[in-house]
């Protein structure tokens, strides 16, 4: 018997080390090839821009598709699939010139009809695109998306295959940082005809005009970009290839830096700042983000500008960041704290003052002005949010501070993630957490969702005054007087009338390998970009 | 014996269409929808609801469903654009299987001989070992275990794989993780009969004739032992083989579990109700060759059924 049991722990021991053998040997090969490894959250929505995306299209798009053209760090223009563009006075007629020597990773050239293909496939409602309503600016895009006109109405012509037209509704200053969306990134005309028949994630269809092309698509496991050599700009792309792995997990995500398989981990969690702090695989990038809450201002005692200047003012930012995490960072502001003014080069909140100061004993002050001195008569107030760690910490500290200084109760409603967007979007709730990530580089990302009309705006904000600033500084061409308008616009929703309790903005953890060099960071959204990585050469 | 399995079937295929009916009708009661993402408008999501039929009484949508479902036709996700709930099985289900086959295997083989071992050796550092090993296997939940192999075989002695199935390697740990609580009570299960069942006359009359003691142990003793055992496997496979959550999350591996409980966070209506279904296919069907199995073992059973 005894032999029998030893044959077995024999044989399992064999297998161990045979195995443990082929993952050496395959590491050994992968080194000698410039190639990385980024691990990814998991798979979610497809490829085609004009179709249901999420993460994975970013992570993809970033390294494959060149849009018309982006902003660098500094706010020069970087032009991509365009070389020059031309506006009228009016900011209402926007044309692009291609470049003439870009190619498809098929060898075909990239056309003005490959952008007008995503825009007609995205206004169909079918195509599930959720970033179709950022094509509304241009002429009839809501009518055709609505099915109230054709297509042909459509503000967009493309009178050759190098140039491209858009004409708009009306004038909008910050249509260039709109260019960097999906809907507005081409995909080729001869096999994007429908999400739904799978060209997007096939390698043979699937094909694309920037630095890489997908070469392998393994669904719920792992996707290869290599080097696209025809690429205009190919000479100054190092890397051979780029593997992206999904991981439902972030502190598998983490082991598995730990263990060597990924040489990129993205979007970690804040404990993995304490474990590698000081070392150079430490990498941490400032999100364009804010985490709110959205007072109902529907439920009272919440209409009432007092009680919510009180729950503003008693709320102590530090110390909630503080046991939250070391990737929070307070703010009293809705736009992003890391946004960037294009104009002074500096942060667009610091160009005026904060909107308010926290002070417990004036919250106490207005909250008895109000009618409930030291919080009596103060009815129980319901918080939701959705169960994610962060929120969840987040919640209790708030409910600890407002207890501790203006003895009010606030009962903690904690919900799926898809039941607290249902629940938001349907008003019901006393107190909502919200989170806002910019899609594109302007302030008119957050200020547009207070608007009486906004989608997002579900706390039932109607505020004249304010929709009147908002809608002034769109369409104000000189850039000087609109920074004005929209510091005056957020002072006056967050300062004077505290329609929301702006609590953090966020920072984002990061492993990267330290010998992989020339990872830069996208300036309008914070997310990482691989295109001019480079493994440094060993010493 | 051929009415008794005809009968088994029939249930089953009623089991079956009340946990789609039921399974129907909870989804649409949960609240969230299935195109909400937090960055969508109104009218998109308006839109995409009046698109997949969502806006329809949900008795309508049944009706439509269970037509699609008699032809075989499990319907598109509604979040992974262009792919077939069908195609989502196709490609899970034989990952999920290769793992819980492995994983049944090992806790069999590994269960067996650490509960004849125990049961047959006079060493007590040995008993008590084994004692205490199926103790732990039986108390420590699988993702404890998981995490545990991950941090020391992986993180530490770098010897295996933890991410992903790049190769056979990769199956080692969630494997083992899986196969440690079966093995535990098959350990526990063959330990206790054996026991018993050395002490019974036929037992003594085979030494008395002059066998081998270990021939007695692995072929006559074995036998019994592994009545009770069997019993046990059938509902333990059906567990394994319909997949882990918590396993495949911490190994990253795309099996059934994993796109199990993601399809409920997202509300992908059709991906639920076609893994509940599949999955309840697997249990049903399992359970099903256990009592035709354990009837044809025994008579008694057969004889009380027809």
């Amino acid at each position: 018997m005894k032999r029998t049991v030893s044959v077995f722990m024999a044989i399992s021991l064999i297998g161990i080390l045979v195995f443990g053998g082929c993952e050496k040997q395959e590491k050994e090969v992968k080194d000698s090839t410039k190639e990385i490894v980024v691990a990814i959250n998991s798979e979610t929505g497809g490829l085609d821009p004009a179709g249901m995306i999420a993460l994975t299209y970013l992570a993809y798009s970033v390294s494959a598709l060149d849009e018309l053209l982006t902003f660098d760090e500094n706010g020069e223009i970087e032009y991509r699939a365009a070389e020059s563009y031309e506006v009228n006075e009016e900011s209402t007629v926007w044309t692009f010139h291609l470049r003439k020597d870009a190619v498809w990773s098929d060898g075909t050239p990239v056309t003005s009809k490959d952008f007008s293909n995503t825009i007609a496939r995205a206004l169909k409602p079918e195509s599930g695109s959720g970033y179709a309503n950022y094509l509304f600016p241009i002429k009839n895009a809501e009518a055709v998306y609505n099915g109230e006109a054709d297509i042909e109405s459509l503000g967009v012509d493309t009178p050759d295959d190098d140039t491209l037209t858009f004409t708009l509704e009306k004038p909008c200053v910050y249509f260039l940082d709109l260019l960097r969306l999906p809907v507005y990134t081409p995909s080729c005309s001869a096999y994007a005809l429908d999400a739904s028949d799978g060209w997007d994630k096939s390698p043979e269809t699937s094909v694309a005009n920037g630095p890489f092309y997908l070469d392998e698509y393994v669904p719920e496991q792992y996707f290869v970009l290599k080097k696209n050599t025809r690429y205009w700009n190919a000479d100054e792309i190092k890397l051979d290839k780029i593997t992206y792995r999904f991981f439902a997990d972030q502190q598998s995500m983490a082991n598995a830096y730990e263990t060597g398989e990924v040489d990129v981990a993205t979007g970690l969690q804040s404990s993995v700042m304490e474990l590698y702090e000081g070392k150079d695989d430490l990498y941490i990038t400032d999100t364009i983000a804010t985490r709110y809450i959205y007072p109902n201002l529907n439920v009272k005692p919440l209409d009432d500008v007092r009680v919510r200047k009180a729950l503003n003012l008693a709320i102590d930012r530090e110390e909630l960041c503080k046991i939250v995490g070391d990737d929070t960072e307070p703010t009293v502001n809705f736009i992003a704290r890391y946004m960037k003014d294009r104009q002074t080069g500096e942060y667009f909140v610091d160009g005026a003052k904060k909107p308010f100061e926290e002070n417990v004993e004036e919250a106490r002050r207005l909250l008895a002005e109000a009618g409930y001195p030291d919080g009596k008569g103060f009815p129980e107030l319901t918080y939701h949010y959705p169960t994610l760690e962060m929120d969840s910490d987040t919640a209790q500290v708030i409910q600890e501070q407002l207890k501790k200084n203006l003895n009010i109760d606030i009962k903690l409603n904690a919900q799926e993630l898809q039941v607290n967007y249902t629940e938001r979007r349907a008003g019901r709730f006393d107190l909502c957490r919200m989170n806002w990530t910019a899609d594109f580089a302007d302030p008119y990302t957050y200020l547009s969702m207070l608007l009486s009309n906004s989608t997002y705006n579900c706390s039932g904000i109607r505020d004249v005054e304010y929709d009147r600033l908002v809608e002034q500084s769109d369409t104000e061409t000189d850039p000087v007087k609109r920074a004005q308008l929209m510091h005056e616009a957020e002072q006056l929703a967050v300062g004077e009338k505290f329609y929301i309790i702006p609590l953090y903005t966020m920072k984002s953890c990061n492993l990267i390998r330290p010998d992989i060099r020339g990872i830069a960071q996208i300036p309008a959204t914070g997310a990482l970009e691989y295109r001019h990585a480079y493994i440094a050469e060993e010493n | 014996m051929g009415r008794y399995i005809l009968k088994r079937v029939l249930v089953g295929f009623l089991a079956l269409f009340v946990l789609v009916t039921a399974s129907f009708f909870l989804t649409r009661i949960m609240p969230g929808s299935p195109f909400q993402s937090g960055t969508v408008s109104e009218q998109v999501l308006s839109a995409l609801e009046e698109e997949y039929g969502l806006d329809r009484p949900p008795a309508g949508q049944y009706v439509v469903y269970l037509g699609n479902l008699l032809h075989g036709d499990f319907g598109m996700s509604y979040k992974k654009p262009g792919v077939s709930v069908a195609a989502v099985i196709g490609r899970a289900w034989p990952v999920t299987a290769a793992l819980g086959f492995l994983a049944i295997l090992l806790a069999a083989v590994f269960g067996t001989a650490a509960g004849i071992w125990q049961a047959t050796t006079e060493k007590k550092a040995v008993k008590g070992g084994i004692f205490l090993g199926t103790m732990l296997g039986t108390g420590i939940p699988n993702f404890a275990i998981a995490l545990l192999l991950a941090l020391l075989f992986g993180v530490k002695l770098k010897l295996l794989p933890i991410a992903g199935l790049s190769g056979v390697a990769n199956y080692v740990l969630p494997a083992v993780s899986l196969a440690l609580y079966p093995a535990s009570v098959i350990t526990r299960m063959i330990h206790n009969t054996f026991r018993d069942e050395m002490g019974r006359d036929y037992v003594a009359l085979a030494r008395a004739k002059g066998l081998r003691w270990r021939r007695i142990l692995l072929t006559h003793v074995l036998k019994n032992a592994w009545l009770p055992v069997l019993n046990y496997i059938g509902p333990a496979a059906a567990f394994l083989l319909t997949g882990s959550f918590v396993v495949e999350s911490i190994f990253t591996i795309p099996g059934l579990g994993r796109e199990f409980v993601t399809s409920i966070a997202n509300r992908d209506y059709t991906l639920i109700l076609g893994l509940t279904t599949f999955m309840g296919a697997v249990v049903i069907g399992i359970n099903i060759i256990t009592d035709v199995l354990g009837a044809w073992l025994d008579p008694r059973i057969r004889r009380t059924c027809s």
